[in-house]
């Protein structure tokens, strides 16, 4: 009986991910892995529900409660910061389940490796999603460290195979202990816009530490389903590597951006007004708007929501430009606009827009840099050589509204601030948005 | 037993196989719901809890370390689901 109900929650977490493909058919997708996790929990009782004390029953009661009160509160800026989170307690709570079975002293060596394996994992993402989580809300800065690259990557490694000989709690805490300072060290050295790449890798991982705790309980379920995450987790961490044109040891690596090199200027921007970007919009056939993180910061959204109703009432055709690496998660933008009802068929990935960008009327550039800075097709020298780009340099008209002159993450010019085809509108992503969309009226 | 074992790895092998091919097919637009629920199964570590609850009922630090492991897991199953399910209802209203 139970081997049904776990066949029929492998069955089922298999045809979520299948629904999940589409955004129309992605909320069934939501049910029926809520339906296979049920069904997957459940079996675990083995239908004696009498082997559990009330401070079972009370912890899974009340930190229910807790996430649902959290998933109603969270703002959908939020949203890396809580990914952050949860891949933290995700890998925290493998990593603990791992140490309560290494106590079993009757457990094989095979088991002791990995339950090992298991703790490290565990451990080094609960830390490290932790400093991830700090970073994101802006409280911990950048430090650089030689020693930790060293100390973090190999120290833990090395670690595991004397420990799974010895068999020894102390040194189980003593690896523990190691784990999760590695994965303060290894968060705490890699800047803010790096954050995507770090917080999809700690899902993967954190996807493996489940993965390697069904290993040691024999549970296939729990494989399986620790097997998708750390799939999933891989499969975004090499995308936004690739969005980047850099390898996955490189960001770990930390530092990027922190040397900054040939920031100056040949000549001054042509700097723009919202009224004149008001009239230049309503003459436009064709708009395309490029957010960045910049449109998170400022929360500017709904006001990209606002512009985007102005335009359209116009019959102007508007469009958003989206970065894989925009924001500070993977698909950080595309939340934010669909939060405020833009459709997600006006949202195109940079493989489907830049070719478009030649025929375009006017680029709007909210809040991003790097993604548009032309050097990355020039410049052999640059420290972004290389990483795809929204090529939208080729449009007819080009505004960023940006509030200085200041380089992005990578630390460089951008040449496109000073092109011919570009003006800077000098604002707060929101506040130039509104003062646009207020001088629509006089136009 | 090593049989089983084997089998066991196979089935590791086939389902993160499955998962790449699955997930690989998923839009950009989808990613960060993508991540929510996938903090939202990670949190299945939840039957390693249960399982062996009843098996530390001797040591008094064993069992608050796993209760802290079953406050985690829910939270992240009972939270990831429901923020996922919010955001996707934001995708959904569009149609």
């Amino acid at each position: 009986m139970i081997e049904i109900i776990l066949l029929i929650s492998a069955v089922l977490f298999i045809f979520a991910l299948k629904l999940f493909g589409r955004p129309s058919t992605a909320h069934r997708a939501n049910f029926f892995a809520m339906l296979a996790m049920a069904l997957a929990v459940f079996s675990a009782f083995n239908f004696d529900f009498s082997k559990y004390d009330s401070a079972f029953y009370i912890t899974i009661v009340v930190s229910g409660l807790l996430g649902v009160l959290i998933s109603k509160r969270v703002q959908m800026t939020q949203m890396p910061e809580l990914v952050g989170l949860f891949n933290g307690f995700g890998g925290g709570a493998s990593g603990a389940i791992a140490y309560v079975e290494l106590s079993n002293t009757s457990l094989p060596i095979s088991d002791v490796f990995v339950a090992i394996f298991s703790m490290v994992i565990g451990m080094f993402t609960f830390s490290g999603s932790l400093i991830a989580v700090m970073k994101l809300r802006g409280k911990l800065n950048n430090f650089s460290t030689k020693l930790g690259n060293i100390f973090s990557v190999f120290l833990p490694i090395i670690l595991i195979i004397p420990a799974a000989l010895e068999m020894n709690t102390f040194l189980y805490e003593f690896i523990i202990l190691v784990a999760l300072i590695a994965g303060v060290i290894r968060v705490a050295v890699i800047g803010g816009a790096d954050m995507p790449v770090v917080i999809a890798f700690l899902n993967s991982l954190s996807g493996i530490a489940a993965m390697s705790a069904g290993f040691i309980v024999n549970s296939i379920i729990l494989i399986v389903a620790g097997a998708l995450v750390g799939a999933s987790g891989i499969i975004l961490t090499l995308l936004m590597c690739g969005a980047m044109n850099r390898t996955l040891l490189d960001v770990l690596k930390g530092g990027f951006g922190t040397t900054t090199i040939n920031n100056e200027y040949e000549k001054d921007p042509i700097s723009t007004s919202p009224e004149d970007v008001a009239i230049q919009l309503s003459y436009a056939e064709s708009v395309v708007i490029v957010p960045g993180y910049g449109m998170a910061v400022a929360q500017a959204q709904s006001t990209v929501k606002e512009l985007t109703n102005t335009l359209k009432n116009k019959n102007i055709e508007v469009k958003f430009a989206i970065h894989p690496v925009a924001g500070r998660m993977p698909g950080h933008m595309n939340v934010l606009l669909a939060e405020v009802d833009i459709d997600y068929e006006d949202m195109f990935t940079l493989e489907d827009i830049n070719s478009e960008f030649s025929t375009t009327d006017i680029v709007l550039v909210l809040g991003a840099n790097d993604v548009v800075n032309p050097l990355a097709r020039t410049d052999k020298d640059s420290p972004i050589y290389g990483m795809p780009i929204l090529d939208v340099d080729f449009a007819k008209q080009v505004i960023v509204i940006k509030r200085s002159m200041s380089p992005g993450y990578a630390g460089i010019a951008n040449p496109l601030f000073i092109n011919e085809n570009a003006k800077m509108l000098f604002a707060d992503a929101k506040e130039g948005l509104e003062k646009i969309i207020k001088s629509f009226e006089l136009v | 037993m090593e049989a089983t074992f084997l089998l066991t790895l196979l089935i590791t092998f086939l389902a993160s196989f499955i998962g790449y091919e699955l997930i690989s097919k998923i839009p950009q637009t989808l990613h960060t719901p993508l991540m929510s629920g996938s903090n939202a199964i990670s949190g299945i570590t939840l039957i390693a809890a249960v399982l062996i609850y009843p098996e530390v009922g001797g040591s008094q630090i064993l069992q608050i370390i796993v209760l802290i492991a079953i406050a985690f897991a829910t939270l992240n199953i009972v939270g990831g689901f429901l923020v996922t399910g919010r955001i996707l209802g934001m995708f959904k209203k569009n149609d």
